[in-house]
């Protein structure tokens, strides 16, 4: 376990905290779950970087899709579901079509996502995402601007999806209640208040 | 046919091998020989810590004498690894070595079965049943001498394949180089300068090749492919296809009466061909003439004529004159050679990089392969020397070198194994731009530097010195500016843990290798297995590694997977020097798993003779009667006719129909009769 100072100084204490590799922070476990949830064999990572290079995200963000797969390889499963750039990756695939291990990394982030979802740990923008797919069928619903776009283009104004055709919303409701998503979202978004 | 003594009554002695944990590890070893104790026929049954060792080896002498064996069965190894051992011993021990069976409970038992020992007890205790079931019906057996043709093949005229042919020329052997180019030198001819020496490559070459034009003992033969192999080692018959090279040597032009002709090398016939054709030497970057010569230094300095291009507007005939060299009539010829031994040395080409997308190599201008930057930096290359950019002919002054570009990659598009000689050329390659190009700056992107050669790790150090950029990363892509034609390589400087965008004037890829397109044919003629990635399959990967599983046929160089050229050449000395044994020694003993005809049994019917692959059988008359007949020498007891024949009329030596069914009801039974 990491060594604790007692430093009196908070902004001090951070500055030097013990950033070291314990055996006992790792839960050799998480790989295994990784690959299972993932279905990609991630211990295989040779740490190559063209993941990382090939991300859209990582140039304006602190997301390294690299250090996810080391990390989840040592097994450092706090570090990993509670950082917040876990939840930075677009799902673009350009990392799994240039993987030279052919593995998926993007599929592992998703494995990886899913086990923090199992502890309640969901940045309030995805659990209210989930409301307004509830609510219109869509994560980013249609909007004035949007109705403006779509006019001067010489199209309807609301698209041909829930928007024109309300009726299918309880259908997709059911859905999302088969697997308690609402409900859950609901739940951890109340207790963050 | 060998007697099969039928009163014997079988008396086996069984051994059973520790080989210290590796097998007493998982298996029982004692529960092991005290069942072997019960089985039928068992005379003896021991164990030992190490049977391949000497006292291991003398109880099997010993028991010999004293018990009065017929039959020994070693449970060990593999036979591929201690066969020749046992064998040896159960000879010491008096007794023909045929008459021994090895029961494997180490590779194909305790190594797999590691962690389950009673299972693995069960399956070895099986093993020896049905080693036992066969020892008791085996018999005395002769190896057959053969003798061998004073003569080898090296086929392929690379730095190896020359190298090869002079050590057994050298050696007092007659030998045919075999060159499917019309220039012998390969793909060490195509480089600039070598690693780490920074030797002139062709400096270095082109005194071998002189070497091997000049030695009387080699029968260089450019221009040349294998087209058949027959035979067996001692004495393989190789058809060769002499390509129509349309051009004719001096000594081919006295053969023909002409006084004083033949092809002097001169090139008035490459001023007047109005043909011009894209130059393969230098990957297309230079033109050649249909009538052509690769390079200045070229060995045998004979022009070739590209039959495919001619359009025999007859200007070269003219052009030539009084020395009649061209022949644009000239059709191929097939020649027949006798040799002992044969030297595959088929070298490698380079993996189509452009498979790789991301990249973009054969869509953006200014990324090129390494081999093409050999050319472009050689003096003797398309530009003189000077590497230019092929978009506007600058002189680039940031190159990325693109390392592991189709190798270490498991996708299925790229190869899976490290080429093994691109991170030190694209050292060199580094070195040769800071030399060359005042301010211009390598940017080397790799994923590991595998600098593992003697002075190989110094070479490293030395150009990191000069001042070779290292980023530790893979390149994820390549992206071309359509204005400027530079180039973005995106990558992750994976030790800063930082994404990077790097603008470039140029790119080099340090591309994978792969096997030529001819060894998977070459292997196939002489029946040599290859690895799952298409390179040759060495005997053993190091006890081994210059023999093949087909006796008498070795390998040197790349064809057997990737290699420098200090690499190369020490095993192409190894191959010659393995292929040199046999033809020294003036003959070879064959294993006599010959297939025997039981004439009382063969009704003649021929049928066996169309499908023996190896042309070993044929009919004859004996007696009145028409019966099959084997030459043993061509044998290789692969079983075809044996299983083959409607009557039963064959017998397969050392694995016999009623060899075979013992060990099966041994095997079904679980040793109840």
């Amino acid at each position: 376990m990491a060594v604790k100072k007692d430093y009196k100084d908070q902004q001090l204490a951070e500055k030097l905290r013990d950033r070291k590799y314990y055996i006992p922070d790792s839960n050799p476990e998480f790989i295994k779950d990784v690959e299972k949830i993932g279905q990609t064999a991630a211990h295989m990572c040779y740490q190559c970087g063209t993941c990382t290079g090939s991300c859209p995200s990582a140039p304006r963000s602190s997301y390294r899709i690299r250090l996810f797969m080391r990390k989840a390889v040592l097994g450092l499963e706090e570090e990993i579901l509670t950082d917040p750039d876990l939840w930075l990756c677009t799902t673009c695939y350009s990392c799994t079509d240039r993987c030279p291990r052919d593995l998926a990394p993007t599929d592992a982030i998703m494995a990886m996502r899913n086990l923090a979802a199992r502890r309640d740990i969901v940045p309030r923008n995805f659990l209210q995402t989930v409301q307004l797919i509830y609510k219109s069928g869509h994560g980013v619903p249609n909007n004035d601007a949007n109705r403006a776009a779509r006019k001067k283009l010489g199209l309807d104004e609301e698209p041909e999806t829930t928007h024109k055709y309300p009726e299918y919303l309880p259908g997709i409701r059911k859905i999302i209640d088969h697997y308690g998503l609402k409900d859950r979202a609901d739940k951890i978004l109340a207790e963050g208040e | 046919m060998a007697e099969v003594k039928k009163n014997e009554e079988p008396r086996i002695g069984v051994f059973v091998c520790h080989c210290g944990t590796n097998i007493a590890g998982s298996i029982d070893v004692k529960a092991v020989m005290e069942y072997a104790r019960t089985l039928p026929n068992v005379a003896i049954a021991d164990d030992y810590q190490y049977m391949c060792s000497t006292p291991g080896q003398n109880k099997i002498a010993e028991a010999i004498a004293e018990q009065k064996l017929t039959g020994v069965v070693v449970a060990a190894c593999s036979p591929r690894l201690h066969e020749p051992t046992f064998r040896n011993a159960t000879k010491a021990g008096g007794l023909n070595p045929f008459r021994f069976e090895m029961a494997n409970i180490r590779e194909q038992n305790s190594w797999v079965h590691m962690h389950q020992p009673e299972e693995a007890t069960a399956k070895a205790k099986d093993a020896v049943r049905i080693a036992v079931a066969k020892a008791s019906l085996l018999e005395d057996l002769v190896p057959k001498s053969v003798p061998v043709e004073k003569a080898a093949m090296v086929v392929g005229g690379g730095v190896g394949g020359m190298q090869a042919a002079l050590d057994l020329a050298n050696a007092g052997i007659k030998t045919y180089l075999v060159e499917k180019s019309p220039t012998i030198g390969g793909r060490m001819s195509q480089l600039d300068k070598t690693f780490p020496t920074l030797d002139c490559s062709q400096c270095i070459l082109t005194p071998k090749m002189v070497d091997v034009y000049r030695n009387e003992g080699i029968e260089l033969l450019t221009y040349t492919e294998v087209e058949q192999v027959e035979g067996y080692i001692g004495n393989f018959d190789v058809t060769l296809r002499k390509k129509a090279r349309g051009v004719i040597t001096p000594a081919e032009a006295e053969a023909r009466g002409i006084v004083g002709g033949g092809c002097t090398g001169c090139g008035d016939c490459v001023d007047v061909c109005p043909v011009i054709k894209p130059n393969p030497f230098e990957l297309g970057m230079a033109p050649r003439k249909a009538i052509y010569i690769y390079h200045p230094q070229v060995s045998p300095l004979i022009y070739t004529v590209d039959f495919d291009a001619c359009v025999k507007c007859g200007l070269c005939v003219e052009a030539c004159g009084e020395k009649k060299a061209v022949d644009l009539e000239m059709k191929d010829e097939l020649m027949t050679v006798k040799v002992g031994t044969v030297v595959l040395a088929t070298g490698y080409d380079i993996f189509p990089i452009e498979k790789k997308f991301e990249w973009g190599y054969k869509n953006y201008d200014n990324v090129i392969t390494s081999l093409e930057f050999e050319r472009l930096i050689c003096a003797s290359g398309p530009t003189g020397g000077h590497l230019v950019r092929p978009s506007d002919g600058e002189t680039p002054k940031k190159i990325a070198f693109v390392l592991c570009a189709g190798s270490r990659d498991s996708t299925g598009v790229g190869k899976p194994y490290c080429s093994r000689f691109c991170c030190m050329y694209s050292l060199k390659h580094a070195h040769q731009i800071i030399e060359k190009i005042p301010g211009a700056i390598p940017y080397i992107f790799y994923m590991d530097i595998r600098s593992f050669g003697k002075m190989y790790e110094e070479f490293y150090y030395r150009i990191q010195d000069e001042g070779a950029k290292f980023i530790r990363g893979r390149v994820a892509n390549i992206l071309e500016d359509p204005v400027t034609k530079n180039l973005h390589v995106n990558a992750e400087d994976t030790l800063l843990g930082r994404p990077i965008d790097m603008e470039v004037d140029m790119v080099v890829l340090a591309a994978a290798v792969q096997p030529t397109a001819e060894t998977e044919k070459t292997r196939r003629l002489f029946g040599v297995s290859c690895s799952q990635d298409g390179w040759l399959l060495e005997a053993h990967p190091k006890l081994n590694p210059c023999g093949t599983t087909t006796a008498g046929v070795y390998l040197a160089g790349v064809c057997q997977g990737p290699k420098d050229i200090p690499d190369t050449v020490a095993q192409a000395e190894g191959a010659a020097s393995a292929a040199s044994i046999p033809i020294h020694r003036g003959e070879v003993e064959l294993e006599p798993y010959f297939a025997q005809c039981m004439e009382e049994k063969c009704a003649g019917c021929g049928l066996c003779v169309n499908q023996c692959p190896y042309g070993a059988l044929s009919l004859v008359e004996k007696d009145g009667r028409t019966v099959m007949q084997v030459t043993e020498a061509k044998c290789k007891g692969c079983g075809t006719c044996g299983g083959f024949c409607p009557g039963g009329a064959i017998w397969m030596q050392h694995f016999a129909t009623p060899q075979i069914v013992a060990q099966i009801d041994a095997f079904l039974l679980g040793g109840e009769q």
